[in-house]
Formats: structure tokens, sequence, C-alpha cells
């Protein structure tokens, strides 16, 4: 595969690790989080495997121009709206969680709105790239901020403040029956690859995608997912874990670098996850935008030959970003978040059944031509 | 005919009675030579022309000495002539022919020492201002037979002759088709030097070109280095700056030193280049963010340090920090303009006034004057000068932001200018990107990416 095909998958799931996955999971600690990581994961490979194959057979297609080759245009235009929603609402959430992460630990004086705005600024200038610019900032980004983030991981792991006893306590609840909550959330890292919807555009070889691949992807979400439990656990221990707000930031902040430039790592932490965060919006945006631009003709609005369109969109986003930032709060913005990732649940089903309807009209149109 | 052409010339040239008239007559042997006594060498008149005249038999065997003469020029039209002697050609007139020969004489053609971007290994000679010069430098570095030089010309009043010069097999064609596209476009009535002709290529697209997406350049080694990573250099007449297209981040980033230096001390260098560059973007932002919003990221004591020394000072962080940088911005840009042997002065009265005497009237912090002269030096690490002076400006943005949303706001800044930089564009080819290795197996073994 394309490294940045890569880049797509791995962003969304190390982008969402330290925020509201690790909080739901330690809420279900007890019942069933651990055989719930377990059976996400498989289902969450198992749709990586059916997008990655599906967007390969059709290089350089996105899913708007199918649906309008395959499908009546009422339905098109639904579809699209849905996803349009759902990719909207993940960038919203990724959003709206650091701007309150943000504002709490890092620049408590400044005000949500201004905040807010900043953050706004940037995503919104950078969602109007291009599919291609958009890959090559996240590359940047990522190789930046990659080895920073694997360094605090490896030295969480090599800590002498980490209690491995913890870790073996969580171990034993592996035998509760999973929960519905915990396995969406665990099932959302693994969907970055449906941001393919859009970005296939980009990828116009055929590449291949066998068992090394998904071996080596199968290998990285589970560490992935082991650090994002098990390590807070081993930090904060097992019994009272859930009554964290941030468990990996408090996790982050245990640990200190003695002969570093900074010595509490948790500022390190914060400033290169924002980063991150940073393009896991910018990813999940352009999708929404790519999507709406099928929908609705650009060119059709124009004021001396600017584009207006743009512009009503970014208001839009704007205004719902900012008066939604006012209304949640950090337990509003949890019950928020689950209630999208359950909707997920939904949606993943759907939207293959969608790709396989799609393969079956092209195939029937195969035929028909030859 | 030929009378008629010569009353012609005689009237286009009339006011400036600088065409030369001379008749050589001898025995049945009679030709006539017109040229334009400023411009061209005499003393080659005087061995080509002459000379050869009286020593020949007859007006025949002359004719044929001049038809066989490298310096011979074709022509058409009696405006070729006119440009031709205007450009210092030689006209003679023998048996009612016209024969035009380019003995003209450059006093513009010394290689001249390189001083904007110099090294310490590597050529000190960089080109000269006649094009035809250039060319050989060029030709003389570079034996390859694919290496392709077209000729034209700019400007619709001074009619500036330029070269555009390529390798066929390793330049991307629809770049090229692009730039003589864009060469093509351009509609002024003076062109006086490459610089303006940037700017005028660029001329397009004012305002969203902030940094600079075309090179110049005056090392005929870095233009060698281009011509074979498939770059298309423009020379000019009279100019000793190459153009080179399209150029993206990481040519702005390299020194032609980093070819003669070892492995290690080559990489080290750029590392270190690399590292300036990040400092003096986003240190002054750092700072602000910092001393402003969140002095527990430090350690202690450096805290603690910092907070001491601005002890006295009466405004925020950042209005100190661009206090600093406008003075700083101001004596860089004084020592540019004034004439050598006064930018010494400029520079020690500055120098004195920013280090210590800002310190101690309590308008600014130690910390604050370290971290200026850090990002001063810096900013002289890069090595193509137009790079450094848009730098030189973003990093005002840093600060802005900065004091809006903390580091925060440094890192949000930092990434929005990441993504304007990989959004620009060079004649097609994407401005910054991580390496690309599918498309240099395509272009084979270019030595640029």
């Amino acid at each position: 595969m394309s490294r940045y095909y890569y880049y797509l998958v791995l962003v969304n799931m190390f982008a969402n690790i330290i925020t509201s996955v690790p909080v739901i999971l330690f809420q279900n600690r007890k019942d069933g989080a651990i055989i719930s990581m377990i059976l996400a994961m498989i289902v969450g490979l198992i749709c990586i495997t059916f997008f990655t194959k599906f967007f390969n057979s059709f290089p350089g297609k996105t899913l708007p121009d199918m649906l309008k080759q395959t499908m009546p245009k009422w339905f098109t235009v639904i579809f699209t709206f849905v996803l349009v929603i759902v990719w909207f609402v993940a960038g919203l959430i990724t959003l709206i969680t650091y701007t309150i992460l943000l504002i709490r630990f890092l620049t408590p004086e400044t005000s949500l709105v201004m905040g807010t705005i900043t953050i706004l600024l940037f995503v919104t200038f950078g969602c109007f790239m291009k599919a291609d610019k958009v890959l090559y900032t996240i590359e940047i980004i990522f190789i930046i901020t990659m080895p920073l983030i694997i360094f605090i991981f490896v030295k969480a792991y090599l800590d002498e403040h980490i209690e491995w006893l913890y870790i073996k306590v969580a171990f034993t609840h592996i035998n509760t029956f999973p929960q519905i909550i915990p396995f969406a959330a665990v099932l959302f890292l693994f969907l970055g690859v449906m941001n393919l919807i859009i970005f296939n555009q980009f990828f116009t070889v055929k590449q291949t995608f066998g068992w090394k691949q998904i071996s080596a992807l199968t290998l990285i979400g589970s560490g992935v997912l082991f650090t994002t439990y098990f390590i807070p656990v081993g930090f904060q221990g097992f019994e009272n874990i859930d009554t964290m707000m941030y468990p990996w930031i408090s996790t982050a902040d245990s640990m200190r670098m003695r002969y570093g430039v900074i010595e509490r790592v948790v500022f390190i932490f914060l400033l290169f996850y924002l980063a991150f965060s940073v393009i896991s919006l910018l990813i999940h945006w352009h999708v929404t935008i790519e999507l709406l631009k099928s929908v609705f003709n650009f060119n059709k609005l124009k004021v001396r030959g600017i584009q207006v369109i743009p512009f009503i969109i970014i208001t839009i986003f704007s205004l719902i970003t900012i008066i939604a930032v006012q209304f949640i709060n950090e337990l509003n913005l949890y019950f928020f978040t689950s209630y999208f990732f359950v909707s997920l649940l939904f949606l993943v089903p759907c939207l293959m059944l969608v790709l396989w309807i799609i393969k079956r009209r092209f195939k029937q149109h195969d035929k028909k031509e030859s | 005919m030929f009378n008629e052409t010569i009353t012609w010339l005689k009237q286009q040239l009339n006011n400036t009675n600088e065409l030369t008239q001379k008749t050589l007559e001898i025995e049945d042997k009679l030709s006539f030579i017109y040229f334009i006594s400023s411009l061209v060498d005499i003393e080659m008149i005087q061995k080509v022309l002459i000379k050869p005249f009286f020593e020949m038999p007859s007006e025949d065997y002359f004719e044929a000495y001049l038809q066989s003469l490298p310096q011979q020029l074709d022509f058409q039209t009696k405006e070729e002539i006119l440009s031709n002697l205007l450009s210092g050609s030689v006209l003679v007139a023998l048996k009612d022919k016209f024969i035009i020969l380019n003995l003209s004489k450059s006093h513009v053609d010394q290689v001249q020492e390189i001083n904007i971007e110099p090294t310490i290994h590597g050529s000190h000679y960089g080109l000269s201002e006649s094009l035809i010069t250039n060319i050989n430098i060029i030709r003389n570095y570079y034996h390859q037979a694919t290496l392709t030089v077209e000729k034209s010309t700019v400007g619709k009043l001074n009619n500036l002759e330029y070269a555009l010069l390529y390798d066929k097999d390793k330049v991307k064609k629809d770049v090229l088709k692009k730039f003589k596209k864009r060469m093509k476009t351009i509609d002024k009535e003076l062109i006086l030097s490459s610089s303006q002709l940037i700017s005028h290529i660029n001329n397009r697209d004012k305002l969203t070109s902030y940094f600079p997406t075309i090179l110049l350049t005056e090392r005929p080694d870095r233009i060698i280095y281009n011509i074979a990573g498939g770059k298309i250099i423009v020379l000019m007449e009279g100019s000793t700056l190459a153009i080179v297209a399209p150029a993206v981040f990481f040519d702005f980033m390299v020194s032609m030193e980093d070819n003669y230096h070892s492995f290690w001390i080559s990489n080290f260098l750029r590392a270190l280049r690399y590292l300036g560059l990040l400092v003096c973007i986003l240190l002054p932002g750092l700072y602000v963010a910092v001393t402003t919003y969140s002095p527990e990221i430090l350690r202690v004591e450096l805290a603690l340090t910092i907070s001491g020394s601005r002890v006295g000072v009466p405004y925020p962080p950042y209005i100190e920090v661009l206090f600093m940088l406008f003075f700083m911005e101001l004596l860089v840009e004084a020592s540019i303009r004034l004439p050598r042997a006064m930018s010494a002065t400029a520079t020690t009265v500055g120098g004195l006034i920013l280090g210590t005497a800002a310190t101690e009237a309590n308008l600014t912090s130690n910390i604050m004057i370290i971290i200026i002269s850090a990002v001063a030096i810096s900013t002289f690490v890069i090595p193509i000068n137009e790079m450094s002076f848009a730098i030189r400006t973003v990093r005002l943005a840093l600060i802005i932001f900065a004091s809006i949303f903390g580091l925060a706001g440094v890192v949000l800044a930092a990434i929005g200018f990441l993504m304007y930089l990989v959004n620009l564009n060079s004649y097609g080819e994407p401005y910054l990107r991580f390496y690309n290795y599918r498309k240099k197996k395509e272009r084979g073994e270019a030595l640029n990416e």
C-alpha cells in the first residue's frame, strides 16, 4: 500500500486514544472493556479489509462519483447528506474536545470562543486544500510528531512509577460480557480507512493489499489499544480510574524528564497531540467539504469571479462550532461522543451495503457492455 | 534596392551621428563598410576586413573570404540589418550585395566574483554580464548533447535577449510548456534584469505569492546542479543572476557546499540549517507564549530567571518582542543599504543600544536580548536570501497568535504556515512535500528532489 494510506488509518487510531475512548473504556472496566476491545479490533480489521479491498478495485474513484453512476439521484443526495453530517460531527467532536482540553490545561486565561476561532481559522483554510495537499500536510506533521509520541509511550512503559500489578488486576476482568458502547468506541479507532470514500481519488494506482499489510495493521492496532488502556491503569491504579476526566493527561503528567529542556512530559504531549488532532480534524472536514462539493456546484454562485459557497460553508461550520462549544461541557461531551460512536454501528453496515450494491451494479454494467 | 537600403539606414540613424561609413578602394576593387563605432571592435575590423581587402587579388576572392568567416550572419529584411547594426555588427556592401559580420565588442564579459552566496570551498567566480559568456561557462561545466539553449527576447522597447537552458532528457515537459507560456505573456516595455523579470513572471498571483517559487542564483555550480535535476534556467543579457524554475522549498535550503563536504559534516550542516530555520520562526513566539501564559512548562529555575529579568519591564512580552524585533530589522536593513565604510558604525551603535542600554534602561529583559540575537543569527543561516526575507516576516504572525492563544497558538500558526507552504505550487510542482520515491523513479537519476 502507498504510505499515504497508512497515514489515513493511523491518524484516526492515534488521535483518539487520549480523549474520550479511554474514558469510555474505563467506565466499563469491570464489565466487558477488554473483551469489547478484542472483539472491536477483529471487527475493525474486517472493516479495514473490506473498505480497502473495495476502493482498491476502483482506483482513483471517490464514493460520490460511484453513487452518481449507479444510484438514483434522490438516494445519492440523501446518502451524501448523512455522510456529511457524520463526518462533520466526527470533526466537531475532535475540535471541541481539544479546545476544552487546551483551555483547561494550557491557557486557562484564553476565552473559549477565542481559542475555537483560532483553531477554526487554520482548519477551515486547510480543509479546502486539494486531497494531495492535505495528504502532504498530514505526512509532514505525522513524521514530525510520531517519534515524540512513540518516545513518550516507550518512556511510559519504562517508567519506574508504572505498577504492573494494577495491569494484572485489570486483566482479571477479561471474562465479563462485552458492552455496546466500549465496542463502538474502539471500533471507531479502526474506521480511519473510511476516509477513503474521498481520498481514494489520490490512489490512482492499484495497490497491493494482502496478509502482510493486514498483519502490520493488526500489530499496530493491538499495540495502540494495549497502550491506551493499560498505561493509565498502570499509573493511576485500577479501582478509581473511572473518576478521572482525562486519564491520559494525568498519566502524562506523572512522568518527568529529569534532564530534559522541558521537565514535565505533559506539555510536550499536549502540544504534539494538538498537532495530531488538527490533522485528524483536517481529514474529517476535508471529506465533509468534498462530499458537499459533489452535491452543490460551487461554481454556480459567484460574486466577481470568487466562489461564494465556500465562505457560506465556512460561516455555517464556524457558527455551529462556536455555539456548540459554549453549550457543551465535559459531561455532555462524554454522552454526545458515546452516542456518536454507537450511531456509527448503524452507519458502517449501511455504508458497506451501499458499497456492495455499487460493486454489483458495476459488474452488471460491465457484463452488459461485453 | 541597394541604394534604397543605405538611404533608409542613414535616415533611421541620422540623429545619432554614429553610423560610420568607410570606403575601401584600390585598383578595381571597391567596397563600403558601415558600422556604429561605439559598438564594434575596431581592431577586429582592421584585422578581419581591411587588411584582407588590400591583400586579395580580386573582389570575388574577397567575397568568398567574407562568406566563409564564422562571424557572418544571415538576414532577410532591412529591419534585421538595422537591429544587427545596433547590436554591434558591421555591414559590408560589396558588388550590390550585403554581408553582415558580427564584430561587436563587449566590455561586460568579465566573470564576476561571487558575493551573494559565498562558500568556503567551491568556485569563487560566478557569471558575467554577457549572455554568450554565460552560456559558454555553463556548456563548459555540463558536457551533454541534450543541453538545449533557446534564445528569445523580452521587453517591447529594449528587446533584451535571454536564453532558456535545460536538459532535454531530464526536464519535465509540462513544466517547460507552462514556463514558456508564462514567459510569452510578459507584456512590459522595459525589462532590465533577471530580478525584475522574476517579479513579472510571478506577476499574475501577486497577492498569494509571498514565498519565492523561483530561485535566483549567481553560482554556476548551482545552475549545473539544477540543470541536472531537470530544471529550467533563464540567463539574461546584462545580468549576473540566473533564474531557476521550478524551485521548491528544499531548493532554497540547499547550500552548494553540501556536496563538497564529507557525509557526516554535510548532514550536520544541513541539520544545523533546519534547526536555525525552526529557531528563527518559533523562538520569538515561544517566548511570548511561555512568559504570558504558561511559565510552568519550564523548569522552576529558568522560569524564575526569566521573570526575574523581566522585573521592571513595563510592557507585556509581546510588545517587548515586537519592539526588539523592529529594531533588529532596522539594523539589518540599515547595514544592507549603507555603504560599506559606514555600515560598521551603524551595527556597532545599534548593537550597543540593543545589547546593553536597552536592558539597563529596563526596556527589555536580558533573556530577550539573547533570544533576539539568536533569532537574528539563525535568519542568516538560510542560504538563499529571498527565503530568509520571507521567513523573517512569518514569525510576526506567530507572535500575534502566541499572544492570543499561548503555546497552542504557536503550534496552530506553525501548522497553518506549513499548510500554506504545502498548498503552494511552482509550475505544477508541489512546493513542500516529503520525499517522494515514486516520482524519483519516474525521473531517473535526478539529483534534485
